[in-house]
C-alpha cells in the first residue's frame, strides 16, 4: 500500500462523464431513428448509415494520418536511425558500383555479404522495441486512439444529426460527401471534440444544402400534394392559410405521413426525447424553451399584426426543423455559450435569426443557418469581459431592449414584404 | 449532470448511525507545537516533568495573536518528535506518557451559573482568548478575535450544515451533547448583546432537526431558531450559511460583522460552553474515520494529540488498496497528507482514506456544468483557458480572485479535468 498526495477535490462526481452525455443524446435520437425507419423504410436506414459511417470514417483516417504524422515527427528510435543509415550506406555503394572500378566492386561485395544479417537483427530489435512500448503505454484501444474520439459518441451523435436532418430522396453518395465535409471541416481541422467552432451536423447539412440543394435536395417536394413541406409552402406563399388544410394539427404534431426530412416531421418523438434529456440533465433545458418561445413569440405578434389565425405560430413551431434544431442542435455545448445568460441570448438569437429566414429568405428553413450563424458570436457571448453567470439589472434591461427591437423590426419587416 | 450540478453525493449512510467511540486514552499523546497560522512557540515544561491534564505546556505564536498550549492528558513528559498536522506539513511535537489517571489542573474548576449570568463581553472574550478556542470546522481562526468585535451583532449563527462527504462528526456531536450547544450559543449571545441565535442544519438530516427541536423548548427564555436548509454543496461556506439561514447576503471579501452577523462553528460553540461553564481547554473532539479504504467506518471521540494512525487501526485498518490518499478534512477542500503519521489537533474534523483513482482527462466540451455549479458565480472553465493561455487580463477580469477553492467545479467537470487547480493557478497568477 502506498499513500500518495493529491489537490483537493478528492472525489469525482460518479457517473458525469461525456460519454454518458453523448450517450444520452444518442438514445434520445431512437426513436426518431425508428420513426424514419418507419415513414420511409430501407432508404432512411441507408442515409443513417451512410451519415454516420462517413463521419466515422473521415475522424478514423484523419487521426490515423496525424498520429502517423506525429509519431514520424517525433523523435525517432536509435534501430530506426540505424536502419536508415544502413539503407543509406547501401545505395551510396550502388552508385559507386556504377562506376565500374575494382575497389566499388570489392567494397560493395564486402559491404553486401552481412548487410541482410544485419538487417534482419536490426528489424528484429525495432519489432521488439514497439511491442514493448505498445505494452506499456497503449493498452487498449481506448488509449491506442487516444485522440480518436468514436469512443465517447461524439461523432457518432453528429453523424446521426445529420443524418435525421435530410432528406429521404438523398442520394447516398451526396450523404457521404456532405459527411466527409461535415466532419472534417467543421471538426477536425479546428483541432477534434472541444475545439470545433461549427456544429459539424449543422454544417454537413448546410454543406449538402449549399452544394446540392437546388438539384435534389426540395425538388421532390416543390409540388405541393405530392410532397412540399409546411415550410416550403408558407416559403411561396407567407400567409397561405391554406397550408393547414393540407396538414392538420394532429399530423403536424405526430409526424406521421408528413413530408419533410428525416427526423424532423415528428413533434411528439422530438419532445420525448428532449424530455429524456432533460430528466437526465445532460442539457439546459433553457436553451431550446428560450429558442422555440422566441420563434413562437414573433410568430404571434405577426399573427396579430397580420390578422392571421392561430396557425401561423402553429405551423411555425411544429412545421419545420425548429423543434428538432432546439432539441438536439442548438443544445450542442461545444458551440454554445458557457453561462447561462449567455446560452438564452444565444437561443434568442437562434429564434430570431430561424425566423427572419423563413420569413424572408430564399429557403424555406431557416434552423441550421441560425445555428451556424450564432455559432459564429459564441466567443462574443463569451468575451471575458461582459460574460457573467448571473443576469444583472442592466443585462435584463439591455436583453428587453434588444427583445422589443426584435419584434418591432420583425414586424416592420412583414408589413413591407406583405 | 450539467444543470442543477452543487448536490453532491454524501457518502454518510455508513458510519452515522454508529454510536461514537470513546478513544480517549492512548499511551502517548502528541501535542503540536507549531500549527499553520503560528510558527513559534514557547515551553515552559522540560522533559521528564509531570503534567496534568489542562495544564499550559507553552505559548504559540502567530502574527497577529498567541495562543496557549494545554496538556489534553496527564503524564510525563517524554521528549519530542516530528510528526505531520493537518496543513500537510511537519510541526514539532511534545511527547507526553499518558498515566491513565486524569489528574486534571487545579484551575479546571466548573464556574456557578450566578458569575457567567454578570459577564461581559471583555470576561468572555478573556476566557475564549486563555482557553486558546479556534474555529473547530477547519479554518483554525481564533475565536477570540471574531468575539471582540466592536461591531452592533444582531445574530449568531451557528453552523451545523456540515456539508462536505463523508464527514459525521458534527451530526455525532449534536446527537451526543444537543445541550452543549445550547449553552454554548446562549453564552455567545450574551457576549455579543445578541437579540436572535440560529441554528442552520440541513433539511435532510431529520435526526438533528428533532434533537434540536427537544432542546430548543429547555431555552424558551432566549430568541433562538432552528433553519433548516436545504441539502447542496457549499451550503455549509460561511457566506452560504448565512444567506440562506438568515437572509443576508454577505459579499465575498467583507466580514459579516459589518452585516450584524457572527457565526461559529458547532463544534466551537461546544467548545465554548466548555471552556465558559468548566474551564476547559479543548481536550477532546469529535472525528469521522471515513473513507472507502478503511474497514470499518466510525465517528471517534478522541483526545487532541492521538495518533491518527492508532485512528486508523482502531478502524481495523487499511484494505487492500494499492494507493490510498489519506485526508484530512473533508474530501472536497481536505489536505492529502503524504503519510499516515499525523495528529489529532483541535481542528482535526476528519481523517478521510479514499482510494487514490487516477482519472483519465479528456478534452473539455464546454458542457458548463462548472459555471453552473460555482458558488460565487465565476466561470472556471474560462478561467481555465485564460490560465493555459496565459491572459492575466482576461483572468481577472473572470474575477479569478474571488474563488474559495471549494472544489465543486473539478467535482463536477464532465471531461474529469482539475478545473479547480487551473483556477488556483490563476490565483497565483493575480497575485
Amino acid at each position: 500500500m502506498n499513500i500518495v498526495t493529491k489537490n483537493a477535490p478528492h472525489l469525482r462526481r460518479p457517473n458525469a462523464t461525456v460519454v454518458r452525455m453523448m450517450r444520452d443524446v444518442s438514445i434520445a435520437l431512437t426513436p426518431l431513428i425508428v420513426f424514419a425507419i418507419y415513414q420511409h423504410g430501407v432508404d432512411a436506414l441507408l442515409i443513417l448509415l451512410a451519415a454516420v459511417l462517413s463521419m466515422v470514417a473521415t475522424e478514423y483516417v484523419y487521426y490515423q494520418i496525424k498520429d502517423f504524422m506525429e509519431r514520424k515527427r517525433e523523435a525517432k528510435s536509435e534501430t530506426e536511425e540505424k536502419i536508415r543509415e544502413l539503407n543509406w550506406q547501401k545505395k551510396e555503394k550502388k552508385k559507386a558500383l556504377k562506376e565500374k572500378t575494382q575497389k566499388a566492386r570489392e567494397d560493395y561485395e564486402a559491404f553486401m555479404k552481412d548487410y541482410e544479417q544485419r538487417m534482419a537483427s536490426l528489424r528484429e530489435t525495432l519489432k521488439e522495441e514497439n511491442r514493448a512500448a505498445k505494452k506499456s503505454d497503449n493498452k487498449s484501444f481506448r488509449l491506442a486512439n487516444r485522440s480518436f474520439t468514436i469512443y465517447n459518441f461524439t461523432i457518432i451523435t453528429s453523424g446521426l444529426i445529420y443524418g435525421l436532418t435530410l432528406p429521404d430522396t438523398i442520394p447516398l453518395s451526396k450523404v457521404i460527401v456532405g459527411g466527409v465535409v461535415g466532419a472534417l471541416l467543421a471538426k477536425l481541422v479546428f483541432g477534434g471534440m472541444g475545439q470545433n467552432i461549427f456544429n459539424p451536423a449543422a454544417f454537413a447539412r448546410v454543406f449538402v444544402v449549399l452544394s446540392f440543394g437546388a438539384a435534389l435536395s426540395y425538388e421532390a417536394f416543390v409540388d405541393a400534394d405530392a410532397g412540399a413541406t409546411a415550410m416550403s409552402v408558407l416559403n411561396e406563399q407567407m400567409f397561405n392559410a391554406g397550408v393547414v388544410d393540407n396538414y392538420d394539427y394532429w399530423m403536424l404534431f405526430s409526424g406521421i405521413g408528413l413530408p419533410g426530412s428525416l427526423g424532423e416531421t415528428s413533434a411528439l418523438l422530438i419532445l420525448v426525447g428532449g424530455i429524456y434529456l432533460a430528466a437526465r440533465r445532460s442539457f439546459d433545458i433553457v436553451v431550446p424553451i428560450t429558442y422555440i418561445g422566441t420563434v413562437f413569440l414573433l410568430s404571434l405578434t405577426v399573427m396579430f399584426t397580420q390578422d392571421l389565425g392561430f396557425w401561423f405560430p402553429a405551423v411555425h413551431v411544429l412545421g419545420g426543423g425548429l423543434l428538432f434544431g432546439a432539441v438536439f442542435m442548438a443544445t450542442d455545448p461545444i458551440t454554445s455559450p458557457v453561462t447561462r445568460p449567455g446560452r438564452i441570448y444565444f437561443a434568442f438569437g437562434l429564434g430570431v435569426l430561424t425566423f427572419l429566414i423563413r420569413l424572408f429568405g430564399n429557403l424555406p428553413e431557416g434552423v441550421v443557418f441560425a445555428i451556424l450563424i450564432m455559432n459564429m458570436f459564441v466567443p462574443a457571448l463569451d468575451y471575458a469581459k461582459w460574460a457573467k453567470s448571473r443576469f444583472t439589472v442592466r443585462s435584463v434591461l439591455v436583453f428587453s431592449i434588444v427583445v422589443v427591437l426584435a419584434i418591432v423590426i420583425t414586424n416592420v419587416g412583414v408589413y413591407y414584404v406583405a | 449532470m450539467i444543470t442543477n450540478s452543487r448536490r453532491v453525493k454524501d457518502y454518510k449512510q455508513l458510519d452515522r448511525e454508529l454510536p461514537t467511540l470513546r478513544h480517549v486514552d492512548p499511551d502517548y499523546i502528541y501535542i503540536n507545537l507549531q500549527n499553520a497560522r503560528a510558527k513559534e512557540y514557547t515551553l515552559d515544561v522540560e522533559v521528564g516533568d509531570h503534567v496534568k491534564l489542562g495544564e499550559i505546556l507553552g505559548r504559540r505564536k502567530g502574527k497577529f495573536f498567541e495562543q496557549p498550549i494545554y496538556s489534553t492528558v496527564s503524564g510525563v513528559i517524554e521528549g519530542r518528535t516530528n510528526k505531520y498536522h493537518s496543513s500537510g506539513d511537519e510541526v514539532e511535537c511534545l511527547i507526553v506518557r499518558n498515566d491513565f489517571k486524569d489528574t486534571y489542573h487545579e484551575s479546571i474548576t466548573d464556574r456557578p451559573d450566578s458569575v457567567i449570568e454578570q459577564f461581559t463581553q471583555e470576561d468572555f472574550v478573556e476566557i475564549i482568548k486563555e482557553k486558546g478556542l479556534v474555529g473547530l470546522g477547519g479554518s483554525g481562526f481564533p475565536s477570540y478575535i471574531k468575539l471582540n468585535t466592536d461591531k452592533d451583532i444582531h445574530t449568531v449563527v451557528i453552523n451545523a450544515v456540515e456539508c462536505e462527504p463523508y464527514l459525521s462528526s458534527d451530526y455525532r456531536l449534536i446527537k451526543d451533547q444537543p445541550e452543549d450547544i445550547f449553552r454554548g450559543l446562549t453564552y455567545l449571545m450574551r457576549a455579543v448583546d445578541a437579540t436572535r441565535g440560529v441554528i442552520a442544519v440541513k433539511k435532510t438530516k431529520k435526526e438533528l432537526v428533532e434533537v434540536l427541536e427537544r432542546e430548543i423548548s429547555r431555552f424558551s427564555d432566549w430568541n433562538i431558531q432552528i433553519a433548516t436548509l436545504d441539502d447542496f454543496y457549499p451550503q455549509g461556506w460561511e457566506n452560504m450559511t448565512f444567506e440562506n439561514a438568515v437572509g443576508i447576503k454577505v459579499p465575498v471579501g467583507t466580514l459579516p460583522m459589518e452585516y450584524g452577523i457572527l457565526g461559529f462553528n458547532v463544534s466551537t460553540t461546544a467548545s465554548v460552553y466548555e471552556a465558559v461553564k468548566h474551564n476547559l481547554p479543548i481536550i477532546k473532539r469529535h472525528l469521522t474515520v471515513n473513507g472507502d479504504a478503511v474497514n470499518f467506518p466510525q465517528d471517534i471521540r478522541a483526545r487532541v494529540g492521538t495518533s491518527v494512525r492508532e485512528l486508523i487501526e482502531l478502524s481495523d485498518g487499511y484494505t487492500d488498496e494499492e494507493k490510498v490518499e489519506v485526508i484530512v478534512g473533508g474530501p472536497m477542500m481536505g489536505e492529502s497528507i503524504e503519510s499516515d503519521d499525523i495528529v489529532v489537533t483541535q481542528t482535526t474534523t476528519s481523517i478521510l482514506v479514499l482510494k487514490s483513482v487516477d482519472y483519465v482527462e479528456e478534452p473539455c466540451v464546454r458542457c458548463a456544468s462548472c459555471v453552473y455549479a460555482c458558488p460565487v458565480d465565476i466561470q472556471p472553465v474560462q478561467i481555465m483557458n485564460a490560465v493555459k493561455r496565459e491572459d492575466k487580463e482576461s483572468a481577472r477580469a473572470l474575477e479569478a480572485d474571488k474563488c474559495i477553492e471549494c472544489g465543486l467545479c473539478a467535482y463536477v467537470c464532465t471531461s474529469k479535468i482539475h478545473v479547480t487547480d487551473y483556477v488556483r493557478e490563476a490565483m497565483k497568477m493575480l497575485r
